[in-house]
């Protein structure tokens, strides 16, 4: 009690100095009175008893100084004392003091590390001014709309096709022009690839397309120029552009003079007219592009999506998402209501609505931050695993620092009764105890600091390093987190640190004092509640890290099963890249040439056994699906399958087998260029409004089927039992009866199954077309090193034409690596979290099993000489910590049944209770526990009963 | 023996004094301690404040006003029962200590 009342008492000083001083004025007057009197008695006259009663005092001024100095330098004086003893304390036991240090700095650093990276992906606060004012339009309906033309670029949620947050641009006219319940609305997309010239060599850069009111509405800045303005949107202005701080940074390198300079957007020159700020990423967590252009622009540079030419007048084709800033004093609500009236006028009530009245189209107003999830709700799902691995890590590092902290007090429980006895009180005990578990909160917690620092570095080199493009996420270490995990940590710390004077208030202090009480097992009642509690302890951190483990082992056999299963085709040695040439202003039939001479110098190429190319690389998450219709199917009810147009040679070259029919022969390749000529025309006849063309479809000679290969998957699923080679299928029928040309398709062959745009999704019914147009991916098959040719394959493109920009280089392995990007880091997390959720629970059951070989040595030497075999006493020891750990493990593992049946979504061809995992979690358990109980199995077998007995 | 006498032994024949002769002024105590050394101990009465200050810090002893016999008004000091606890303690430390030093001396 008297350390805290000193401290008390001193605080009260501080505050009441003054009144302390005139109450020691007060005394010491008091007592020179009394001085006085006494010597007055002797006979001196008063003065002179005045005199000497100053000389028998001694220096007045020195006395009160001496009070002051007491009063205020001895408790500081005292609490140095406090810390040295605890120093010292701790330094005679510095395996106890490692390890909790260690945990408290692994638990606090790995924890402040992984928040701070999920507040940044899944928190981050948008870039935007006063974003709770800023609103996003969704819309959602029972079927799905009939559109002309409808993309997403990942902004929000769009999982199916009856909700998501695109718009026609028209509609967006029509909001900014009709409400006032908005301060701005701003539409924008993208990013879309462009071909981008002028800075260097021709390369491909990604632009968004934002309407003239994107920077003032979403409260964005630029630091050097200005930002894009309204007039910068008009159809006749001189194009201008605003350049993303990271890509200036990157493509630039940070040169002032870039403003002002002109570049060229495909075939648009441009000029650049700023620099946006660098906190202004992108309002959709996880995006980035290079550059902002004007959406007017989107007619003329042209990006060969779709329909490019209607895209800005076109109320079918929907394509940009709107954001829209309220008004202040204006209500979501209200301005949802106006908001829906003019949506319901333009889906339903135009002359070809778009939602039939039964599909009930709904707009909705959401907060930015809400919709707009993009990217953070693929991640989410994924930092939800590892944030509750984390979670149980935190847990388990609390129940270690417990554990040891109570094991170390009930061995010195002896100690403080002595010290109790000896008049110390219950807060002068615990204020010692105190003081050793802060020194260990903060040491621990500074190392917390360091791991942390490390770990946030760490974690984003690890995040960053399998994507394709720079990290879109800014992540420095939370400090309101470590603030938090160190609170939590210490807290834990701190009251199990305090635990053991409570205790000796409440217990008899004689047994304690009694020398052979703590030898005795079972010889004191508390002792029996304490080791239980203990064991309780460990228990549960070996359920805990069980958990861990099975989650981790699911995660890294998922992995596993994905990076060894066979695609169907051969991914060794294989260099893939894009390339581009409608950017750079090539037709469909200059881009089939450019094809196929590239492709001849390819394979002239020493090294390369095969070339070819695709509209998209295999494995590379794109694809593309269209509907057919089977000859023999009712009308108007189509197949849909996935497509994917091909260059001659693509079978060889990947090394798909073709079973059944033959490969595509360049005649095929010249018939389908001819037909998709004449459905071009005869689509820009329709769509030109020409009648006379389009009505009369039959009297136009009907264009030649498209030759196609099928898969194994399209053959079993729409040709059961029969042989589809041969067959003929027609185009995908409407509602509306056809109008152009039904050229249909003709199978000529089928090729064998192969993994299409995910290795985790199954393979879908594939039909593969002559690639006669667009982009593509080429194939190198090649004999050695794929990499070693990537100079001589950029020195023929650039031959053949330099303006032709070629982009993502990389291997068909780079590329799968690349697709499993997900999966890798999981694993790789959980598995990092998982060992470090096992080291702490052996520590725990290392820590518990040394603390009770020392606590029974005496009993142990006395087993020794009383003839007990070595071997008997160790298995003794051994026996009660797999005990434990198996305790530990069973509940573990039953947790672990009901908890990762939650993560069977990420897991693929893993059942949530794969046994193989299971059984390997309890196998590697066990042998980790075995190899933490062996030390001190190893010292009880080696108590020198001599010692022992002499030990306490 | 001047002032330069053994922190904590001027504690303890404080806390001693108070338990036998009951709550005393800072005066009474110097004048107690004078007499029991037999002006041995020939300290000016201020340095004892400190060790007042001391004891009443650690909650062993509690101080209140107070008159004295010729009606002077006067800080009294008064032994706890956590402070004679502590007296019991240090007591016995001291002896085990004079014991020791002593058998030391002896030893020649």
């Amino acid at each position: 009690m008297s350390r805290s009342r000193r401290i008390l008492s001193k605080f009260r000083d501080l505050f009441r100095n003054n009144r302390a001083e005139e109450e020691l004025a007060r005394e010491v007057a008091s007592h020179l009175t009394l001085l006085a009197d006494d010597f007055e008695c002797r006979g001196m006259s008063p003065e002179e008893a005045r005199l000497a009663a100053k000389r028998a005092y001694g220096g007045e001024e020195q006395a009160k100084q001496a009070h002051r100095d007491e009063r205020s330098l001895l408790w500081i004086e005292q609490t140095v004392q406090d810390l040295r003893y605890a120093l010292r304390m701790l330094a005679k036991s510095p395996g106890f003091a490692a390890v909790a240090i260690l945990t408290l700095g692994l638990g606090i650093g790995a924890n402040t590390a992984i928040f701070s990276v999920i507040d940044a992906v899944m928190f981050r606060s948008l870039p935007a001014e006063d974003p709770q004012r800023l609103v996003i339009f969704g819309w959602n309906a029972h079927h799905q709309p009939k559109l002309r033309g409808h993309s997403l670029h990942g902004d929000c949620d769009d999982n199916d096709d009856t909700r998501d947050c695109a718009f026609s641009v028209p509609f967006y006219e029509t909001l900014r022009s009709r409400t006032n319940l908005f301060s701005g609305v701003t539409a924008f997309a993208g990013p879309f690839e462009v071909g981008f010239s002028g800075n260097g060599p021709a390369n491909i850069a990604r632009g968004e397309y934002v309407s003239g009111d994107f920077f003032s509405t979403v409260g964005a800045k630029t630091i050097l120029g200005r930002p894009l303005g309204r007039a910068d949107d008009a159809p006749a202005a001189s194009p201008a552009i605003v350049l993303d701080y990271r890509y200036w940074q990157r493509a630039f390198g940070a040169d002032p003079a870039a403003v002002g300079r002109a570049v060229r957007l495909n075939n648009v020159d441009a000029a650049i007219v700023g620099v946006a700020e660098p906190g202004f990423t992108s309002l959709t967590p996880g995006k980035s592009q290079d550059f902002f252009m004007p959406l007017s622009l989107a007619k003329r540079v042209q990006n060969e999506r779709w329909g490019t030419e209607y895209s800005l007048s076109d109320p079918a084709i929907w394509w940009v998402v709107l954001a829209g800033r309220l008004q202040p004093g204006v209500s979501v609500e209200q301005a949802q209501a106006e908001a829906t009236t003019l949506f319901h006028a333009e889906v339903l009530d135009a002359a070809k609505p778009i939602f039939s009245d039964g599909d009930q189209p709904v707009l909705r107003l959401l907060p930015a931050r809400e919709a707009l999830n993009g990217e953070s709700s693929q991640i989410a799902a994924m930092l939800e695993v590892i944030m509750t691995a984390v979670g149980f890590v935190l847990l388990i590092a609390c129940a270690n620092v417990a554990g040891l902290i109570l094991a170390r007090s009930a061995n010195r429980q002896k100690e403080l009764a002595m010290r109790q006895a000896l008049g110390a009180g219950r807060a002068r005990i615990a204020r010692q105890l105190l003081t050793e578990s802060l020194v260990l909160a903060t040491t621990g917690g500074a190392l917390g600091i360091l791991v942390a620092v490390w770990g946030v570095r760490a974690l984003t080199k690890l995040i960053s390093s399998g994507l394709d493009q720079a990290f879109p996420f800014v992540i420095a270490p939370d400090w309101r987190v470590l603030a938090f995990t160190g609170g939590v940590t210490l807290a834990t710390g701190i009251l199990c640190g305090l635990a053991p004077s409570f205790r000796s208030a409440r217990a008899d202090l004689t047994p304690s004092l009694r020398e052979n009480v703590s030898s005795i097992p079972g010889g004191a009642s508390q002792g029996g509640r304490r080791v239980r509690l203990g064991d309780a302890l460990v228990v549960a951190q070996v359920a805990l890290s069980v958990v861990v483990l099975v989650g981790a082992g699911l995660l890294v056999r998922t992995l596993h099963k994905l990076q060894t299963l066979d695609p169907g085709f051969d991914t060794h040695n294989v260099l893939l890249f894009g390339i581009h040439p409608s950017l750079a202003g090539y037709t469909d039939h200059q881009t089939v040439q450019l094809y196929r001479q590239l492709q001849e110098r390819f394979e002239a190429l020493p090294g390369v056994v095969s070339a070819s190319y695709s509209e998209d690389a295999l494995l590379s998450q794109s694809w593309s699906a269209e509907d057919v219709h089977l000859d023999d199917a009712p009308p108007k009810s189509n197949a849909n399958t996935a497509t994917l147009q091909v260059g001659l040679d693509f079978f060889r070259t990947m090394r798909i087998p073709v079973l059944a029919g033959r490969v595509f022969t360049p005649a095929d390749f010249a018939s389908a260029e001819a037909t998709n000529a004449a459905m071009t025309v005869a689509e820009a006849a329709a769509a030109s409004g020409n009648p006379a063309k389009a009505a009369h479809p039959k009297t136009e000679p009907q264009p030649a089927s498209v030759p196609v290969l099928v898969n194994q998957a399209f053959a079993r699923k729409y040709f059961p039992n029969q042989n589809p080679v041969g067959r003929h299928m027609g185009n995908k029928q409407e509602d509306e009866p056809a109008t152009g040309p039904q050229p249909g398709y003709l199978i000529v062959g089928i090729a064998a199954d192969t993994k299409y745009a995910r290795l985790r999704r199954a393979i879908l019914p594939t039909m593969f077309l002559p690639l006669v147009g667009n982009s593509a991916h080429f194939e190198l098959r090649t004999a050695g090193d794929p990499t070693a040719l990537v100079k001589q394959v950029r020195d023929i493109v650039a031959q053949a034409d330099n303006n032709v920009p070629l982009f993502d280089v990389r291997t068909q392995t780079q590329q799968i690596e690349q697709t499993l990007y997900q999966e890798r880091l999981m694993s790789r997390l959980s598995s990092f979290f998982a060992i470090l959720a096992l080291i702490l629970a052996c520590i725990g059951l290392y820590g518990l099993l040394s603390y009770e070989v020392a606590r029974r040595t005496r009993e142990l030497g006395i087993r020794t000489a009383l003839g007990a075999q070595r071997r008997e006493l160790m298995r003794l020891v051994v026996r009660r910590g797999l005990l434990l750990a198996l305790a530990g493990a069973i509940i573990g593992i039953a947790t672990a049944m009901a908890v990762t049946r939650l993560m069977a979504a990420m897991l693929y061809s893993v059942r949530p209770y794969d046994p193989a995992t299971f059984a390997g979690v309890g196998i590697l358990l066990v042998l980790v526990a075995l190899a933490a109980c062996s030390i001190p199995a190893r010292r009880a077998m080696r108590i020198d009963p001599m010692v022992a007995l002499r030990y306490e | 023996m001047h002032a330069n006498i053994l922190q904590g032994t001027l504690d303890l024949m404080i806390l001693r004094t108070l338990a036998t002769m009951g709550p005393q002024h800072a005066y009474g105590i110097a004048n107690r301690l004078q007499q029991v050394s037999e002006d041995a101990l020939n300290l000016n009465q201020g340095t004892i404040y400190p060790a007042l200050v001391r004891l009443e810090q650690h909650g062993w002893t509690r101080a209140s006003w107070g008159k004295t016999e010729n009606n002077r008004e006067a800080k009294y000091y008064a032994i706890t029962k956590a402070g004679l606890k502590a007296l019991d303690g240090e007591t016995a430390r001291w002896r085990q200590m004079s014991g020791m030093v002593e058998k030391l001396l002896a030893e020649e």
